[in-house]
């Protein structure tokens, strides 16, 4: 029973239906596709000792190094003040803004996402000042300028339009969140309700949707890729045990 | 084949215990007196503008004749429990908490207004939750005969 919808729509919702194809479209390809790409990562062959020194000279450390890493994006900040801002700004933000979204999928919302969920809105503009100036390095920083491929400006720019066609809808043309709570929490039930029809929703979504499609064959699979970087993920103790793959242990035999 | 077929199952196991659950939206009481003008789906979407429109209105420029009170809100949508008395904000059968609570949004309003109609003549007469026992339905007559 469906209290909200005042007056059901007669016939097929067409918008609903395509979006809600869309998003199952979507949500399978995100999870195969980087599912297949950590696969890859995974099997890779590491056939050198190369961690950059000082290296952790335990698992324990190394677990260490790549919090660090992961959480404050440690090298980056070593090598580049300024992208280490704006980028951090940006993934922060991003963190923030996602957990605030959990609200759509669940009910309950759980208590901790309700504690950050009117946080989400100042985040949102740590992550725009953060793509700005990604975004502006891009273009003002000659030597960035000759290495960027028509794909960083396109990351930038989709990140920046979802942000934006977001921050409007909280700021300027508010849609109803009720209408699309209902509309996903259907999707997870396999059942497709009435969607909004405010074309800043459908921008918004039709975007997050384009992302997700696009996410395993993108830059942005440096999320996963992180984790398998063996300048970071290896322990420095080439003295106290050989380092030796499998492959090349079989042909000393 | 092995993997088709795990996969297979994870997937029916998920839609089976997806499409058990119930409605995917709130249950909003129904309110006495008129219906908005404006529309249901515009007072969902416009309410808070509207509200802060008002408040900005009443203690930025000290006009106090503004079109509604907040007051007037809580009068029609009031929802009564089961003593026939309108329910405050601590309720989650409070009208503002049904979606508020859905959305996950705090609202700060009644840190000051009252959650309850000022009269309470003027408060709906309807309590949603399932009470078919004698006793209850007594103590609400009782409630409404105060």
């Amino acid at each position: 029973m469906s209290s909200v919808p005042d007056s059901p729509k007669e016939g097929i919702d067409v918008t609903a239906v395509l979006y809600a194809f869309l998003f199952y479209l979507a949500t399978l390809l995100l999870v195969v596709g980087t599912g297949m790409k950590i696969r890859r990562y995974a099997k890779a062959p590491a056939p050198l000792k190369i961690p950059t020194m000082p290296a952790p000279r335990s698992q324990g450390g190394v677990y260490f190094r790549m919090f660090r890493e992961v959480v404050l994006f440690e090298s980056l900040f070593k090598s580049n003040k300024w992208i280490w801002l704006f980028g951090y700004l940006f993934h922060f933000g991003m963190l923030v803004v996602l957990l605030r979204h959990i609200r759509y999928f669940t009910f309950d919302v759980w208590w901790w996402v309700q504690i950050i969920q009117p946080f989400g809105v100042y985040a949102s503009f740590a992550m725009t000042i953060g793509l700005a100036g990604l975004l502006v390095r891009r273009i003002v920083v000659n030597r960035i300028r000759y290495i960027s491929s028509p794909s960083d400006y396109l990351m930038l720019i989709l990140l920046m339009g979802i942000t934006g066609s977001g921050m409007m809808m909280k700021f300027v043309n508010h849609t109803d969140i009720i209408m699309v709570k209902g509309f996903f929490l259907g999707l997870m039930r396999f059942q497709i309700n009435e969607l909004p029809m405010s074309p800043v929703l459908l921008v918004h979504l039709g975007s997050v949707v384009f992302l997700m499609i696009i996410f395993p064959i993108s830059k942005l699979l440096h999320g996963p890729g992180i984790f398998f970087s063996p300048t970071r993920n290896q322990i420095d103790n080439s003295r106290e045990k050989r380092h030796i793959v499998p492959w090349a242990k079989k042909l000393e035999e | 084949m092995k993997r088709l077929i795990i996969a297979t199952i994870v997937l029916f196991g998920l839609a089976v215990g997806m499409s058990q659950a119930g409605s995917v939206y709130p249950e909003i009481p129904m309110a006495s007196g008129e219906a908005h003008p404006e529309g249901n789906e515009y007072w969902r979407v416009n309410h808070m503008d509207l509200l802060r429109h008002d408040r900005d209105l009443t203690m930025r420029e000290g006009i106090r004749d503004t079109d509604a009170s907040i007051a007037e809100c809580v009068t029609c949508h009031a929802v009564n429990g089961l003593d026939a008395k309108p329910v405050t904000v601590k309720s989650e059968d409070h009208f503002c908490r049904v979606c508020h609570d859905y959305a996950a949004v705090k609202i700060d309003c009644f840190q000051c207004h009252n959650s309850i109609p000022p009269e309470l003549s003027g408060a709906s007469l309807m309590f949603k939750k399932q009470a078919n026992t004698l006793e209850v339905l007594m103590a609400y007559i009782e409630g409404l005969s105060r």
